[in-house]
């Protein structure tokens, strides 16, 4: 009998639990350590067994892990660690059977993991033990973390049991260390939900293998944080974190999440989103950039980690604009705020792009000029040059409207508006670019203002006579008349992309010249331009000979003859065509000239032949200088086409890239564009209005259309839609160009003016404002947008009624205000010098003089002009609140309700009176609002102040509703009145906005004295007008804001409200303005009336 | 000691030699025909296109029609009109001198008696009460009532009534009544065209054609501007001070900042636009 079956028999008992009978995994384990074992410390390892199996209801569980293990385990550590293992397997078991089941099993795998123990003392176990031998601690602690998981419930129970099953993978990239950490994070988590630390673990053993080796413990540190902060996101960040973090560069990794972590401790829930956004912004930026980046957010990060976060959130947007050198000096002004002031809010603001201060420093860094910026400016530099009014816009727009131009680098024009790049940053100085701005617009303009659209067919130029008509005879006759100048001058040519791209060049060069005489302040950056595009040109020795013709032509075109190349033997040619060329570079020269000279050209290309290679590279000379730089027009064709070459493989012409600053030169389609705009708008002289296959006709066979790459398959299908296109362009146009008209014949008549607008649909116009952050003490730029239409109307009876209502308040406020309508002439007396003698005075000047007095001779008087010149604007609150119902438990009567009158009134007052009580229902802050308004409106007709009556409302900063009951400038009528009608609660309470947009319209109008009445039931409130729903101040301060730039601007802001908790923060809010808290709100009407009349006055 | 300056009465004053203008249409003739005609003028046009320039060029032109010595015009009475302008500005009023007081004449009473040629420089600006004394003395009566003294004054041969008026910054408020405004032939003023323009600056300022040029092209440039920002094109005044300037050696840049840019407005982004006008044509 072996030793282990007499083990086994000795410990029988302990081995037969519960029916389950262990003896034979028993043998089986014992069996194995015979070999590993000396029988003394076999003994021992079965007493420990047995006493493991025995020890309670279910540790047989744990115990035939013990058996199945042990041999592994046993080959693995000396028997002392061995014996130590066993005991903590008991302990384990004694919480939890399942749990040490599971320790047991990991074992053998995860000491394949456990690093060796150096301080292991060697000597017993001899050397071979040495490089296995495992740190007891090790083992300890392992164990020790996962029961910490276990807290006593089945759940928890499964969630240690997993991390044991898991161990030996977690082990293999964690530290014992590490591990802890990771313990710490499940156990937090567990707390919340078992069902997430599971999640978390099971993603665990991959998520760390991936990560590098020095990103697993700061990816844990986070980790962390967050459990603490925002449990919930924990999750989402073991799942995607590690994509996230490979984004930045490897070195600063660990950094970031330091950094992270920081800010999820100070920030809370939007920690992990903040975490996010920033892995993604800088996985935007090269990774070269990184340590710099950190670098500087890790300064910052001293005083406000949220600010470093957001400075690197903000850091591909602020690397679009300036250079990575430059950041440092961005920085600086937002560090300033941040240590120097201690404005961490502001400095928050500064990082987030919120604020103009960061606006403005970058502004000012960025050596790219945007077009946003320089827009305005632009249009009236091309007004100025052209006379015309010509919009500016982004070219981005031009291709998106599909009607044939592609490219959005490019500066070009459809004829009324130039399309130039959203930005140039060609440059490293500002100056540079704008120049580059200024440059691109003259060309466009200069198509504009020297006609380069003008073309007409059989018109003699200045320098050459009309020849090309002459082709017409060769061809077949029309089938249909050409549909512009343009496509019949085409159509004479069978090359049509070789004629389009010579007469590009031709007008481009008769253009540039032009311009370069007109405008000398701009020719030296012309010629600049002009010399950087000619550098980027391609090669051209590799072209076919006709396109190298039309390259080497174009390149003379940008002033640098210098770039030339051009085969020696046929150097005749060229200087044929250079000469020709330079007809067009005199003064005076025609787009006609330079229709011709594009014809002659075409005959000299048209008989080169298109192939490669047919000279040496040695024969390609630069040609003279001063080679046909004076202006002819061609004889003949330059050389013969016998001198020709021979060359195989004819390729077809492709029109060379057009230099950035011309851009697209379509004349064809900008004509025809011309041609449908005036159809549409009713206007075509010519009598005769095209068809939709005849403008199909001519688009097809036109070179002028690119269609973008995908359309370019289907053609057909393609060129309707882009005809579509185009005659929506036309349409839009011929409509903008009819209301201008309307507008000019309309000025007149307003009455008139009234039904004409009737049936045009409510437009809402947009405007942008800044918002003032006080925790910044700045503003937030173009932060709020505000929507301005029109009122809408309901009917006149409301107006009407309440004007009966309140009859006697209407008449009497009205007499009040006609007593304050002002003489026009105030007579001045006691003047030394004025208008006329004063003869009383005269007298007793004498008399006093006489009598030797002598007081000054003040005999004279003249009359001064008086002349009421006051501007007001009401702003009415239409926030929901003013639903509210007004409560009534009035026992009073109302002053007006009194009778005091005239005794003939009384019958008046009593029905007024009787029905007041009869039919009154229920009324509601904005009814009082209204009726305020009808009685308002009625004083000031009295009166003759100009005023407007805007309402406002909305719902966050994007869309504050700006509803126009009267505009200042508009007549009172039944529009107005009917406006009024229609008052009715909305949504949110933005004041700043409102406010600003008032002083707009106040700044627009001419007026001596301007006020603006602000009427409202309550505090400032909008949604994220604050820091969250609670914040109260930050619109309070918007607000104040708002009064403080119309006081700046002129204007007396006056504020009126119904809250009767107004006076706390009104006080604030109105610090240096004017308010009055209307305390009954029934006396709204009356009070508004007579505080305006205090206002108003002088 | 002799002063520096001559001082004299209004009506004495004649220009002794003749002032430079160029006609621009037939207004010369138009207004010779008036004048002998009795027909009063009233010349329309933008600030500083040439109209005071004119009535003194004219004045001088039709010493002719009087039979006076050639080398003196008719005299030239100009009144700057303002919101404070009264009748008795114009006719004239009682002054206290001593125990006395003493009436003298007003601008337009001098001008009716010596048979000057007067003119009424921004006549909307003054008040309407003012224009109406104007009347009788517009049609064919020629006659002025001086209400004060009880006196009614007929005009001289050579009087002739010239008003100016600036439809540019025309408010409702300040038009010219109907009545007033049907009392006269009115003779329409423009900037002149580039090519005359050009000689009016080389002349006025002595500069070169090829400034003059330049000078003219930035104004047609400029004057694209009206109704954009800008409510007047720049003036043939300015310009001329422009040519001033840069025939005396400031930079054309410079000299068109100071006198055309800062000249015509105050807002900063035409201001700009303009600039880059400017530096489009003048090279550094
Ligand atoms: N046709 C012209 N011939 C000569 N000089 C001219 C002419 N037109 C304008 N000028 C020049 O323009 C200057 C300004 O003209 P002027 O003072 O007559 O303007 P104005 O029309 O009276 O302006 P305002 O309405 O401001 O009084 C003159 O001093 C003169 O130099
Ligand atoms: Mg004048």
């Amino acid at each position: 009998m072996s030793a282990a079956d007499t083990l086994a028999d000795q410990y029988a008992a302990a081995l037969a639990q519960r029916g389950v009978v262990l003896r034979d995994d028993f043998i089986e384990g014992a069996r194995a350590l015979e070999d590993v074992l000396d029988p003394a410390d076999l003994e021992r390892w079965a007493s420990v067994a047995a006493d493991l199996a025995a020890q309670s209801l279910r540790s047989w569980e744990a115990a035939q892990e013990f058996f199945k293990a042990s041999p592994q385990v046993a080959t693995v550590l000396p028997f002392e660690l061995l014996m130590r293992w066993a005991r903590v397997a008991e302990h384990l078991c004694e919480s939890s059977p399942l749990i040490a089941a599971a320790y047991i099993r990991a074992t053998p795998a995860a000491l394949e993991q456990i690093p060796p123990d150096p301080d292991f003392d060697i000597g017993i176990q001899g050397e071979f033990l040495t490089e296995q031998t495992i740190s007891k601690t090790d083992l300890d602690r392992w164990a020790e973390a996962g029961e910490r998981l276990h807290q006593g419930n089945w759940k928890s129970i499964a969630l240690s049991v997993l991390f044991f099953e898991l161990s030996p993978k977690l082990l293999a990239s964690l530290s014992m260390e590490q591990i802890d950490d990771l313990i710490d994070v499940l156990v937090i988590l567990a707390e919340r939900s078992y069902q997430l630390a599971q999640t978390c673990l099971e993603a665990a053993p991959d998520l760390f293998a991936a990560l590098d080796f020095n990103d697993r413990e700061p990816f844990l540190q986070f980790a962390a944080a967050l459990s603490r902060a925002s449990w919930a996101d924990t999750r989402l960040y073991f799942e995607r974190g590690p994509d996230l973090v490979v984004r930045i560069e490897a070195e600063q990794r660990g950094a970031f999440l330091t950094l992270a972590s920081r800010v999820v401790q100070s920030s809370g829930r939007q920690g992990f989103p903040h975490f996010m956004e920033t892995a993604n912004a800088l996985g935007m930026i090269p990774p070269s950039e990184h340590a710099a980046l950190l670098g500087l957010a890790g300064t910052l990060a001293r005083r406000s980690p949220v600010a470093a976060m957001a400075f690197l959130r903000s850091a591909p947007i602020v690397l679009q604009r300036i250079t990575a050198d430059q950041l440092a000096q961005w920085v600086e002004p937002g560090s300033r705020l941040l240590f120097d002031d201690g404005n961490i809010e502001g400095a928050d603001a500064y990082f987030q792009l919120q604020s103009t201060r960061a606006e403005q420093t970058l502004t000012s860094l960025s050596a790219r000029v945007e077009l946003q910026a320089i827009h305005g400016l632009l249009r009236m530099y091309a007004k100025a040059l052209t006379g015309a009014s010509i919009a500016i816009r982004s070219s981005e727009d031009l291709v998106e409207k599909g009607i044939g131009w592609v490219t959005e680098s490019m500066a070009t024009t459809e004829g009324t508006a130039i399309f130039l790049p959203p930005f140039v940053g060609v440059y490293p100085e500002q100056q540079s670019n704008f120049q580059c701005y200024k440059v691109f617009t003259t060309h466009q303009t200069g198509r504009i203002e020297f006609g380069s659209f003008g073309y007409r067919y059989g018109i003699e130029g200045a320098y050459a006579p009309v020849s090309v008509t002459e082709r017409e005879a060769a061809l077949a006759p029309r089938e249909r008349d050409a549909l512009t100048e343009m496509e019949r001058y085409y159509d004479l040519f069978p090359q049509r992309t070789l004629i389009a791209s010579l007469f590009t060049i031709a007008e481009d060069t008769r253009v540039d010249a032009q311009v370069s005489r007109e405008y000398g302040g701009i020719r030296v950056w012309l010629r600049r331009l002009q010399s950087r595009e000619a550098d980027r040109r391609p090669d051209v020795m590799d072209q076919g000979l006709r396109n190298a013709f039309v390259e080497n032509l174009l390149r003379a075109s940008l002033g640098r003859r210098d770039a030339i190349r051009w085969p020696a033997p046929l150097m005749p040619t060229l200087e044929t065509a250079l000469s020709a060329l330079a007809v067009v570079e005199q003064p005076g020269a025609t787009v006609e000239d330079a229709a011709e000279v594009a014809a002659a050209l075409y005959d000299i290309a048209s008989i080169l032949p298109n192939t490669r290679r047919n000279y040496d590279d040695e024969e390609w000379e630069q040609p003279p200088a001063d080679m046909g730089s004076e202006g002819q027009m061609p004889s003949g064709m330059g050389q013969d086409q016998r001198e020709m070459p021979e060359g195989e493989g004819d390729e077809e012409f492709e029109a060379p890239q057009q230099p950035e600053f011309r851009g697209d030169f379509k004349p064809e389609l900008v004509q025809l564009l011309s041609r449908l705009r005036d159809q549409q708008a009713g206007d075509d002289g010519e009598g005769m209005s095209l068809s939709r296959e005849q403008v199909m006709d001519m688009l097809e066979k036109s070179s002028e259309v690119s269609l973008s790459e995908q359309a370019q398959g289907e053609v057909a299908a393609s060129m309707g839609a882009f005809l579509t296109n185009l005659e929506k362009e036309a349409q839009a146009a011929a409509q903008a160009q009819k209301k201008k008209q309307q507008q000019q014949d309309g000025e007149g008549d307003a009455d008139d003016g009234e039904e004409n607008n009737a049936d045009l649909p409510n437009e809402v116009t947009w405007s942008y404002y800044d918002e003032w952050d006080f925790r910044a003490s700045d503003y937030r730029p173009r932060w709020c947008r505000v929507g301005e239409r029109l009122g809408d109307e309901g009917t006149l009876e409301y107006y009407q009624d309440t004007l009966q209502r309140h009859h006697g308040l209407v008449v009497e406020t009205r007499r009040q205000f006609e007593l304050m309508r002002p003489e026009s002439f105030r007579r001045i007396k006691k003047l030394e010098d004025g208008e006329e003698l004063d003869l009383d005075r005269a007298i007793e000047f004498i008399v006093d003089k006489r009598a030797g007095v002598g007081p000054l001779a003040q005999i004279y008087w003249r009359r001064n002009k008086v002349e009421r010149d006051v501007a007001v604007a009401f702003l009415m609150d239409m926030s929901a609140s003013t639903d509210e119902e007004v409560e009534k438990p009035r026992v009073n009567e109302r002053p007006d309700g009194n009778f005091t009158g005239d005794p003939r009134n009384y019958f008046q007052w009593l029905a007024e009176r009787r029905s007041r009580l009869i039919a009154e229902a229920p009324k509601r802050i904005v009814d009082l609002e209204k009726e305020s308004l009808v009685l308002i409106v009625e004083a000031l007709e009295a009166i003759g102040d100009s005023y407007g009556i805007y309402g406002f409302s909305g719902y966050g900063r994007d869309n504050v509703e700006y509803h126009v009951i009267k505009d200042l400038g508009e007549k009172f009528g039944d529009k107005v009145r009917r406006r009024i009608d229609k008052i009715q609660p909305i949504r949110s309470t933005r004041m700043g906005p409102a406010i600003r947009h008032t002083i707009a319209k106040l700044e627009e109008y001419d007026a001596k004295v301007k006020i603006l009445i602000l009427v409202s039931d309550g505090r400032p409130q909008d949604h994220g007008y604050g820091r969250d729903r609670t914040e109260k101040e930050y619109a309070v301060h918007d607000t104040h804001q708002a009064l403080v730039e119309a006081k700046r601007a002129g204007i007396m802001p006056f504020l009126i409200t119904v809250d009767k908790e107004g006076h706390d923060y009104m006080k604030e809010m109105c610090s240096d303005v004017g308010y009055e808290v209307v305390d009954d709100i029934e006396q709204l009407p009356r009070r508004l009336t007579s505080l305006y009349k205090v206002i108003a006055a002088d | 000691m002799t002063s520096s300056f001559k001082q004299m009465a209004v009506e004495d004053f004649r220009l002794t030699s003749e002032p430079y203008y160029l006609p621009i249409a037939d207004e010369v003739q138009l207004f010779e025909t008036a004048y002998d005609q009795h027909i009063p003028v009233l010349l329309k046009g933008p600030t500083g296109c040439g109209k005071t320039r004119f009535v003194e060029y004219m004045s001088w032109r039709l010493h002719g029609h009087l039979n006076r010595s050639g080398n003196e015009g008719v005299p030239l009475i100009t009144v700057a009109c303002h919101e404070d302008l009264t009748a008795s500005d114009l006719v004239g009023r009682y002054l206290l001198e001593g125990e006395e007081t003493r009436w003298i004449d007003g601008p337009i009473t001098r001008a009716v008696k010596v048979g000057a040629i007067c003119y009424l420089d921004e006549i909307v600006e003054a008040r309407k009460d003012t224009t109406v004394l104007i009347h009788p003395l517009t049609d064919y009566r020629r006659l002025l009532p001086i209400d004060k003294r009880g006196e009614l004054l007929e005009a001289a041969e050579g009087f002739l009534l010239v008003l100016s008026y600036n439809p540019g910054y025309q408010s409702a408020l300040k038009d010219l009544k109907h009545s007033t405004r049907q009392r006269f032939i009115a003779i329409e003023f423009n900037y002149p065209p580039r090519d005359q323009e050009t000689e009016i600056i080389r002349i006025e300022a002595g500069c070169s054609v090829e400034i003059a040029g330049e000078l003219a092209k930035l104004a047609e440039k400029v004057r694209n501007l009206r109704e954009h920002g800008l409510a007047e094109g720049v003036s043939t005044r300015l310009l001329v001070y422009a040519g001033k300037l840069i025939a005396n050696g400031i930079s054309p840049r410079r000299a068109c900042q100071t006198a055309v840019v800062w000249g015509l407005t105050d807002d900063s982004e035409v201001q700009q636009s303009i600039e880059e006008v400017v530096t489009s044509i003048f090279p550094e």
